[in-house]
């Protein structure tokens, strides 16, 4: 029964987490950052302003534009409803799961980076939307996303002990799991640098067309390129690898990473055609961020030798 | 669905961002000297993106971060002919055309930046009536404000001329005015 409940409650804090992320880039790309120019407050008040009268009057109110101030107010709501569902989360794994330690530092550790990333937040209101501090905060809620989707993986194995995979956790299989997380995780920080630079170019030249942007970026953005066609030889090698597995959990987990980074390549070249379309930008960071959890928990799927 | 979600989010954002930039009032008629000793009216606003703004030389608090955030502003908008600037002085006394024309040649690299003086009561009208900025205890309580004003001498917004974030604001608004013609 607390094992049914733990997995439940581990399920929904790592869909609940991609979620922010997706509730986060939009912020991003909507330039929605500074919706609300104070932190934790929106304003002066819990609740954002929904017209210029509400704004208490020693707060400048020039800044005020409610839309962008909604979807600033929506990442951090979210943030605290993650928050609170991986505190229970973690109440839960102290209570029942004290003896496996997996779960239990798991469910912790990831307690931790929620409220540290939390607090990052703060730092990226009050440090005017640094591109580096806001691609900090991304890439600590990929770590979050990774942790909970091992946390939710163990527990699963708790309930379902049906097997997964005929696939043993080969010395082969292994090192290739390990190499494309560590690749993909590299392959975003590649992105967010491209991104990150994209934004300070853009800063110090406002006239610039996003063409004229692209042109003036490093070389590595070539390296992402290059680095995500790499990604999908290693996809391609992970299905070969799997190719006498029947279809259970294990195999359609590697056919999802082998089609996501197909549509994460197909998203990047549409970006550099079409002019970064925001909603593109948009899908092509959150799927990105699926692969990184996914992998996770394909990698824990896979049964000891 | 999420897909339908963002979009309407990114939407509405950029619609936002449209409607956020009011209309204020209208630039009063007005009639300054510029450092260079030419006549300046609201003419000049006519066609051009113009950020107006109040200073003195010898102010020593916000103005100089005010001044180099013009410069910035000047030099990144440099490839437009649609924008100026225009500063005008809240101690003509001390800021004869000469001590402006200094001023100038130490923040401005291009000919679209106005240093103006005129007659205090007018320019004391023009700040409170004309731009609706405070202008109590000259010349150090000129407002810190920069004003953004369209090609049809619309006021359109205010902006803290001492708050990088706000210069970031201010940029975009001047971009999204350039996209609309």
């Amino acid at each position: 029964m607390s094992n049914k409940f733990f997995f439940r409650s581990a399920l929904t804090s790592t869909i609940l987490s991609y979620l922010l992320i997706f509730v986060g880039g939009l912020v991003r790309v909507s330039g929605s950052g500074l919706g609300c120019p104070d932190w934790p407050k929106c304003f002066g008040r819990w609740v954002p302003p929904t017209s210029i009268e509400q704004i208490p009057a020693h707060i400048d109110s020039t800044a005020f534009n409610i839309v962008l101030a909604w979807i600033e107010y929506g990442n951090r709501t979210l943030g605290v409803i993650v928050g609170i569902s991986i505190l229970l989360m973690s109440v839960i794994a102290l209570i029942y799961f004290r003896k496996n330690n997996k779960i239990l530092f798991s469910s912790l550790l990831s307690l931790f980076l929620v409220i540290s990333n939390g607090g990052l937040g703060a730092i990226v209101v009050s440090s005017i939307l640094n591109p580096f501090i806001v691609s900090l905060h991304m890439i600590l809620a990929l770590f979050l996303v990774s942790v909970l989707s091992y946390t939710t993986i163990e527990s699963y194995k708790i309930i379902d002990t049906n097997k997964f995979t005929n696939m043993y956790l080969s010395k082969k299989i292994s090192t290739s799991l390990i190499l494309l997380w560590i690749f993909i995780v590299i392959e975003i920080l590649l992105g967010t640098g491209i991104r990150t630079n994209i934004e300070l170019i853009a800063i110090d030249n406002p006239l610039f067309t996003k063409g004229e942007l692209l042109s003036s970026l490093n070389s590595y953005k070539y390296l992402h390129s290059i680095l995500g066609f790499s990604l999908l030889f290693l996809s391609i090698y992970l299905c070969y690898l799997f190719r006498d597995d029947f279809l259970g959990l294990s195999k359609q987990l590697v056919l999802f990473i082998f089609g996501m980074i197909m549509f994460q390549i197909f998203l990047g070249e549409l970006m550099i055609f079409f002019e970064l379309p925001q909603l593109t930008r948009l899908f092509h960071t959150w799927g990105s961020s699926w692969l990184v959890g996914i992998i996770i928990i394909l990698y824990n799927t896979l049964q000891y030798e | 669905m999420l897909g339908s979600f963002g979009l309407i989010v990114i939407d509405k954002a950029a619609r936002s961002r449209i409607d956020n930039i009011n209309f204020i009032g209208k630039v009063p008629s007005f009639s300054l000297t510029n450092f260079d000793g030419s006549v300046v009216t609201e003419k000049q606003l006519n066609n051009k993106i113009s950020i107006v703004s109040f200073m003195f030389t010898q102010c020593e608090g916000a103005c100089p971060i005010m001044s180099n955030n013009i410069a910035t502003l000047q030099e990144r908008f440099s490839s437009s002919k649609d924008i100026q600037f225009l500063s005008i002085t809240t101690d003509p006394d001390f800021d004869t055309l000469d001590i402006l024309n200094q001023y100038s040649s130490n923040y401005s690299k291009n000919d679209n930046w106005f240093f103006l003086r005129g007659d205090i009561l007018d320019i004391i009208d023009l700040s409170e009536k004309g731009f609706f900025l405070d202008a109590k205890l000259l010349p150090a309580g000129h407002s810190l404000r920069f004003v953004l004003v369209d090609k049809e001498l619309n006021i359109r917004k205010y902006y803290k001329g001492d708050e990088i974030s706000n210069i970031v604001e201010l940029q975009s608004d001047i971009v999204t005015l350039l996209n609309q013609g």
